[in-house]
């Protein structure tokens, strides 16, 4: 794969920071007597459809502001059978947001290619988007969560080898001319031959998340992608990640370029610091207590032993293990202040990580539309113009720390 | 009483895969759990006073090799035959539980000539509507320890009801005593995920069945539902049923002596 495909990997230095509005689009009224996962088995006689069409319209509206605001871009992803997140179809998400909105970037973090049969169907799909946007599709392909290894019954066992089989199958028919065969183990395609094709050319800017595997974080440095960090964990965590993000790059011959990383994470901006833990806090708790719960699940196969043992040396830091607020703040699982404080932690911390995405969450849990607005509104007006002045274009992000005006 | 089983290596084509080995006289070939059982086995000590006992490990379990080469049943009666020839075992009698018994029903239907006697411990492998087999992965061990033994204060219900209480703790786990129990489910899965736990053309084969088989269940198993067995029983033409109190799922590590009895019995 020629580094000519990938545009953002800048030879005359490094592009401007980039930030996003993810929305994980979540069930806000699991009632409070259930106390069982909110995964696989959560029953769906509990979702209220009354309640689905108000959230479903008040969550896009809340992306559809993220333009106005001066963000680069939202994202949205692909969940199933869950109260965590109510996007089965992200795409269907995306191609709305496509029609609603102008200029920003549109990443879809991503679709899950081993959920998908045959998966030309994500090639179809994203070029869709792709040409309605006008090209502003960022195309994500994830593994899928173990929990949807259940709630699909795909065997585990075969994730990795139908993800890759998968994402060969869509980058042949955005880079090839069709109609192609295709037979492998999984996928056995005779005619391969996707229409439309995206508007952007060979195919969109490609982001793959994970959680530390090394094999796929040696995937994306092969192939010049971008790595997004999935949340919920220390922040050490993604510190380790991004350093094997780094190494796996120069063992490629080059240098990580920071819009290759994404770091993904809670953010709540109030007034004032006491103000903001105030609004906050139950909103924070109910997500990890409620919504995490049934996440971590790791269907036998799903990953290698060998990954396995290295994921359990992180799942100590796991945000469903959270007690106090004390160890959300310092372990950066959340970043929550008055516009001042915010603007420094995630400065801080971008100097540490070196990502060139921040990829913020703002709505959570139970946070209502006006404190969620009221938080989107404050960091566009009063944190992104610091963060775009202390990051500039052309310079590294990872470094001593600066002085943020 | 009791021969302890020897351990050899026997090179297959898919790789090398542990034999447990005891006893001398007619050879009786064991298929173990997805537990993964075998080694340490009073029932297997047992037998092996007058019989040549043989535990194949199935690849992915243990340190047998090859589960790389296994995605579905056909290609575990495949290694199956292949191990029996290496073996030199042309027509061994054949005991399974639970997994093993699936692996032994599917040896026998399409080489009925290889297996002389059957015996099915609580198999699984067939889809019985109104009476699903519960969810094994996934699931607390000590709710499994529940379905799997009668008694729960068997060492092993206790050691998986300990782990559970470990896990639910700060208590780190030694990630030696989790290795086996992943590797075991995660084989287990490549077989038994997607259908889960069943061949759908497993209950029309049974007819070609030949050997004469007995069907154990254990009469407080609560994780294969009774049907099951009855469901073998009748689709095997030269069938018996035979229900066995105080045994859960793991019937042979709750009564090792009288499934050894049966064994024998069954033999003829």
């Amino acid at each position: 794969m020629s580094a000519t495909l990938d545009p953002w990997v800048a030879s005359e230095g490094f592009a401007e920071m980039r930030f996003f509005s993810f929305h994980l689009m979540p069930y806000p009224a699991l009632p409070d007597d259930y106390d069982g996962p909110a995964w696989v088995t959560c029953p769906n006689s509990l979702f209220d459809p009354a309640v689905g069409n108000q959230i479903y319209n008040r969550y896009l509206d809340e992306l559809i502001l993220a333009e106005e605001l001066g963000f680069d871009g939202v994202c949205v992803n692909e969940h199933h059978q869950n109260a965590y997140g109510l996007m089965p179809s992200p795409n269907l998400m995306a191609s709305v947001l496509a029609r609603q909105t102008s200029r920003m970037k549109i990443a879809v973090v991503g679709n899950a290619l081993p959920l998908y049969d045959p998966p030309t169907r994500v090639a179809e799909e994203f070029a869709m988007i792709d040409c309605i946007s006008g090209g502003r599709l960022i195309a994500g392909m994830v593994v899928g969560g173990g929990p949807e290894y259940y709630s699909f019954s795909i065997n585990p066992a075969h994730a990795r080898e139908r993800f890759q089989e998968a994402h060969d199958i869509i980058k042949r028919v955005w880079t090839e001319p069709g109609p192609f065969e295709f037979i492998g183990k999984h996928y056995k395609l005779r005619y391969v031959n996707s229409w439309p094709r995206p508007v952007q050319q060979p195919h969109p800017e490609i982001w793959i998340p994970g959680v530390g595997s090394l094999e796929t974080i040696e995937f994306v440095a092969r192939n010049r992608y971008a790595y997004m960090g999935i949340p919920y964990f220390h922040i050490d965590v993604f510190e380790r990640m991004f350093t094997m993000m780094r190494e796996a790059c120069q063992r490629q011959g080059y240098e990580v370029d920071p819009l290759q990383l994404g770091w993904l994470v809670p953010i709540f901006v109030a007034e004032t610091d006491a103000e903001a833990r105030r609004q906050y806090e139950d909103h924070f708790w109910y997500f990890v207590r409620r919504l995490l719960p049934g996440i971590n699940i790791s269907p036998p196969g799903y990953t290698s032993i060998r990954s396995f043992e290295n994921i359990l040396k992180g799942a100590k830091t796991f945000a469903l293990n959270l007690k106090t607020w004390d160890e959300v703040r310092d372990g950066g699982y959340a970043i929550v202040g008055s516009p001042e404080t915010v603007t420094e932690l995630l400065s801080e911390n971008l100097r540490r990580l070196g990502p060139g995405n921040l990829l913020g969450l703002f709505q959570l849990g139970t946070l209502p539309a006006d404190l969620t607005r009221r938080s989107l509104e404050l960091f566009g007006a009063e944190v992104m113009p610091k963060l775009r002045a202390a990051f500039p274009a052309g310079q590294p992000v990872l470094g001593a720390p600066a002085a943020v005006a | 009483m009791g021969v302890s089983l020897g351990e050899e290596r026997l090179s297959t084509e898919i790789g090398s895969v542990q034999v447990l080995r005891a006893g001398t006289g007619d050879p009786v070939v064991y298929l173990h759990s997805a537990m993964g059982d075998g080694a340490g086995m009073l029932f297997l000590e047992d037998l092996a006073d007058d019989k040549t006992v043989v535990a194949p490990v199935f690849p992915g379990f243990g340190e047998s090799e090859g589960i790389e080469s296994i995605e579905d049943m056909e290609d575990a009666v495949f290694h199956l035959l292949d191990v029996l020839d290496r073996l030199e075992l042309s027509s061994p009698a054949v005991v399974g539980l639970s997994l093993g018994g699936w692996m032994a029903a599917e040896l026998a239907v399409r080489y009925p000539d290889r297996v002389s006697s059957l015996v099915l411990v609580n198999p699984v492998g067939l889809y019985l509507p109104g009476a699903e087999i519960k969810e094994l992965f996934g699931r607390p061990l000590r709710e499994l320890a529940e379905d799997m033994f009668a008694d729960q204060s068997h060492p092993m219900a206790q050691m998986m009801s300990q782990l559970d209480v470990m896990a639910a703790s700060d208590v780190e786990i030694p990630f030696e005593v989790l290795r086996p129990m992943l590797q075991s489910m995660a084989a287990t899965a490549k077989l038994a995920w997607d259908p889960y736990l069943h061949d759908p053309k497993l209950a029309r084969r049974l007819y070609r069945v030949s050997a004469p088989t007995l069907v154990v269940r254990g009469a407080a198993d609560s994780f294969v539902p009774g049907a099951h067995a009855e469901a073998y029983a009748s689709g095997i033409s030269d069938a018996r049923l035979v229900e066995v109190d105080g045994a859960a799922h793991l019937l042979p590590l709750e009564r090792p002596g009288e499934l050894a009895e049966l064994v024998r019995a069954n033999l003829g």
